[in-house]
């Protein structure tokens, strides 16, 4: 039957579903009272800075309505920027400005924009659409990051970003997450970004992902999308890896980007990322997380665990693909 | 994690037993039906007593009534006027008594009887009695005639109940001589039942005769003699007319001995009649109302103890659950998308009102214009609050303006339009504008179908009169609902739209 021997095949791949992710990895390695620090990213953002990582620079925070008119003020100082909520989920409600026009916002996908236009966006935010539970949000004004060029060819407008999940310190899977046309230069598989998985140990881009199918080549420019080194691909897996250490959860989504003159930096955080990157590597997300508990629980490892640069080093020999 | 795995299937397997238990238990046990289309046969007896009295005459008047015995009494009733009424044991039998000081002229008492077979507990078995009696020897003719009658019986039996089946064979045989000896020219039953019982003595056997009504639809019917003896385990009845042992189903023992049924003091032409008729009841109304009376109502239909509103309250209540049970396995088990947790849910109770069709075209035209209502708003760029507001009072109207004119139509159902939870299609209706927005129409659309679906499937599953009959009278299976839930805590399986999600990678790896 049909079913069965998918679900075998499955099986046989280590691949994750909700349900198992849910019980074996969330609520096993995810402690419920850390769940804030990921959910709101102006906490996220504060802590990585505290601990010196690096984050895009924060511009503002509008957290009432009385703020939202010093809105202007507050955007006269830069001509880019982001704004998102500050709880938002799967990259809802953010909204890129690349540029100014005859006092006007220019929006990535072109669209122009009066500065009520912004304020209604904010205003919108700050009640809570975006927000998980629907409760009263915060809107972050944010520096907007410039992508680096490698990723010209296979990317459609937008920033591309990296996604790296995190078992207890250790990256287990990689993804690029290029924007496409349909996701209007938003890189979240689910708003039709295609991911594209990428090699722990080598940094070289492997096949990808759109729709949930396998795709070999950009579905807008045309171009293979995989072959594609990346750059600082180490300095990439030790940021992720410190998110360990940052928050305490250990099962977690790192989204990273590469800005063409600040390098690598943290976006944000997931304490329940998605499933997609599995099709993206086309490796099942299970096998992997077994070979870092077999780790983990075999070696005499150091008092207090192996360091960040330790454990990278460890997942780019354990995970080395021919 | 395993442990606490662990502690979670014992948890669910100590309410599953919990359950199951307390359903069977009010089963097997209570005897509560299944069904509630389940009936029972009540059987009222009227017993008609009618007498004369002289004037100002005192009259005293006792009759045998039924022991409690394989029947459960429903009601008893004893209607006379201007008689003191008095129930009383008199050996194994109990009777009752009528007395008045100054009865006068044509006299009638009622005593009216509701039995039941259902629910009577069945190990209350008949008192044993004797085994063994001592009889005086019967002398003269009488007493060759009986040892004449006995001899061969002795010899073709081989116990109490053969003997005695034997000896009822004989004496029915009228053209024996000896039988003509004992009956002295009278052949009625009772006279025969007398012969049978002297021979009996005379082997010492016990026997005794018992007054049976039969359970049948007849209009009047007179008690049949039976004779019942015990053999050491249990009693055993003959019918003294033709030998045939064991008591049918439908008898009901009146009384036992020889006495007369009524014995009046004080009056003239005694009538007695009895009439037997029939009634089905449901066996739950039937359950309802003979717990009480068997002193053991706690627990057993403690639903059916609330006040009726309550009750009906309940049964929608207690359904929730088994809704919920259904989203929890459609999500996942299946994968359905559905807004929100239990929305589903919530809509399908709203279909309880308006009927499936009613309730669907209802929340697809309401959802629909309030969708584009929400659309228009989204320029006027209001706060959320306002706007969720707005939406809210526009479903309202929307709600109103279709009861109406449906009533002017003529369709009377559409008015039940107005308990569709308002709140609810105002969420359903902002939830999937959001979707709309961020997702796309394509994914709002699917994610309305699926919570159309789910409801759909949450109303069929928590309608059926059935289904709610069993949750009302055996809440034990909420229990069962409890470790099913418990179970599916820790389900690690995939989803089935996980299996298409993921089928790209069962496949090898095309090369490039």
């Amino acid at each position: 039957m049909f079913g069965i021997s998918t679900w075998r095949a499955l099986r046989n791949r280590g691949v994750l579903g909700i349900n198992q992710r849910n019980c074996d990895l969330v609520l096993k390695y995810n402690d419920r009272h850390l769940y804030p620090l990921v959910d709101d990213k102006l906490l996220t953002k504060e802590r990585a800075m505290a601990s010196g990582i690096r984050v895009p620079e924060l511009y503002g925070v509008v957290s009432t309505e009385q703020g939202i008119s010093e809105l202007g003020q507050l955007l006269s100082a830069h001509s880019d920027f982001v704004i998102k909520p500050a709880q938002g989920a799967g990259g809802d409600g953010v909204l890129v400005v690349n540029d100014r026009f005859e006092g006007m916002y220019r929006a990535s996908g072109g669209k122009l924009l009066s500065l009520e236009d912004l304020e209604f966006h904010i205003s919108s935010m700050l009640s809570g659409v975006y927000s998980l539970g629907g409760h009263r949000d915060r809107a972050l004004i944010e520096y907007r990051v410039k992508p680096d060029p490698v990723f010209s060819a296979i990317s459609f407008e937008g920033v591309p970003d990296i996604r790296v999940i995190v078992l207890r310190g250790y990256p287990v899977l990689a993804m690029l997450r290029l924007p496409t046309r349909q996701s209007n230069g938003k890189a979240n598989l689910h708003q039709g970004a295609i991911g594209v998985g990428v090699d722990i140990a080598t940094g070289q881009t492997l096949g990808g992902t759109w729709h949930n199918m396998k795709i070999q080549r950009h579905p807008d420019t045309a171009n293979p999308v995989s072959g594609v080194q990346l750059p600082n691909w180490n300095e990439f897996l030790q940021l992720s890896s410190v998110c360990y250490e940052l928050t305490g959860l250990g099962y977690l989504g790192v989204d990273l980007v590469l800005d063409e003159t600040l390098g690598p930096m943290i976006l944000e955080l997931n304490a329940r990322p998605g499933l997609n990157i599995q099709i993206a590597n086309d490796v099942g997300l299970m096998s992997r997380v077994k070979q870092v508990e077999h780790h983990l629980a075999s070696t005499r490892l150091p008092y207090g665990g192996e360091t960040p640069m330790q454990r990278v080093r460890w997942s780019q020999a354990a995970f080395f693909k021919e | 994690m395993r442990s606490v795995r662990l502690h979670a299937t014992l948890l669910a397997l100590v309410l599953l037993a919990l359950g199951l238990t307390s359903v069977f238990w009010q089963v097997f046990v209570r005897d509560i039906p299944l069904l509630e289309s389940e009936t029972d046969p009540v059987w009222i007896i009227d017993t008609r007593l009618e007498f004369d009295s002289k004037k100002n005459n005192p009259v005293k008047v006792q009759m045998f009534v039924p022991p409690n015995g394989d029947f459960v009494t429903l009601n008893e009733s004893f209607v006379s006027n201007n008689y003191g009424v008095n129930v009383h044991k008199s050996g194994e039998n109990r009777q009752v008594t009528w007395s008045t000081r100054r009865a006068d002229g044509h006299q009638v008492l009622y005593y009216r009887l509701v039995l039941t077979r259902r629910f009577s507990i069945a190990d209350q078995a008949a008192p044993p009695g004797p085994q063994f009696r001592q009889s005086a020897p019967l002398l003269g003719a009488e007493g060759l005639a009986a040892e004449a009658l006995l001899a061969p019986i002795r010899d073709q039996s081989a116990d109490i109940e053969t003997f005695i089946s034997e000896t009822i064979r004989r004496v029915n045989d009228i053209k024996d001589d000896n039988v003509r000896v004992l009956l002295r020219g009278d052949y009625s039953v009772a006279s025969r039942a007398g012969v049978v019982d002297l021979l009996l003595a005379a082997a010492h056997i016990p026997a005794e005769q018992v007054h049976t009504v039969r359970l049948g639809l007849q209009q009047s019917q007179e008690p049949e003699l039976w004779l019942r003896s015990y053999n050491g385990k249990n009693w055993l009845y003959f019918n003294p007319a033709d030998g045939v042992q064991g008591l049918p189903e439908d008898r009901l023992v009146w009384w036992s001995g020889d006495k007369p049924l009524v014995k009046i003091d004080g009056g003239r032409h005694l009538q007695v009649g009895f009439s037997v008729s029939k009634n089905e009841m449901s066996a739950i109304q039937l359950a309802q109302s003979v717990q009480p009376l068997q002193d053991r109502s706690f627990w057993t239909l403690s639903l059916y103890d609330l006040p009726l509103e309550a009750q009906h309250t309940f049964r929608i209540i207690v359904m929730i659950p088994l809704g919920v049970l259904l989203i929890l396995l459609l999500r996942n088990l299946i994968g359905l998308e559905t807004l929100g947790t239990f929305t589903p849910v919530l809509v399908a109770l709203a279909f309880r009102e308006t009927d499936l069709i009613w309730g669907i075209i209802l929340f697809t035209v309401i959802t629909a214009l309030g969708l584009s209502l929400r659309s228009y708003l989204e320029q006027l760029r209001l706060q959320m609050l306002p706007r969720l507001s707005v939406v809210l009072t526009f479903v309202v109207i929307l709600i109103t303006v279709i009861s109406v004119l449906t009533h002017k139509l003529g369709l009377e159902r559409g008015v039940s339009v107005a308990l569709f939870p308002m709140v609810i299609l105002t969420m359903v209706i902002e939830r999937l504008s959001i979707v709309w927005e961020e997702r796309g129409g394509g994914h709002s659309m699917k994610v309305a179908f699926g919570t159309l679906v789910a409801a759909t499937l949450a109303h069929l599953i928590m309608s059926p009169s059935e289904l709610i009959y069993i949750f009302f009278t055996f809440p034990g299976i909420l229990l069962v609902l409890v470790s099913i839930m418990l179970l599916m805590g820790h389900y690690r399986g995939y989803r089935l739209m996980e299996l298409i999600r993921f089928k790209a990678m069962t496949k090898e790896t095309p090369e490039k």
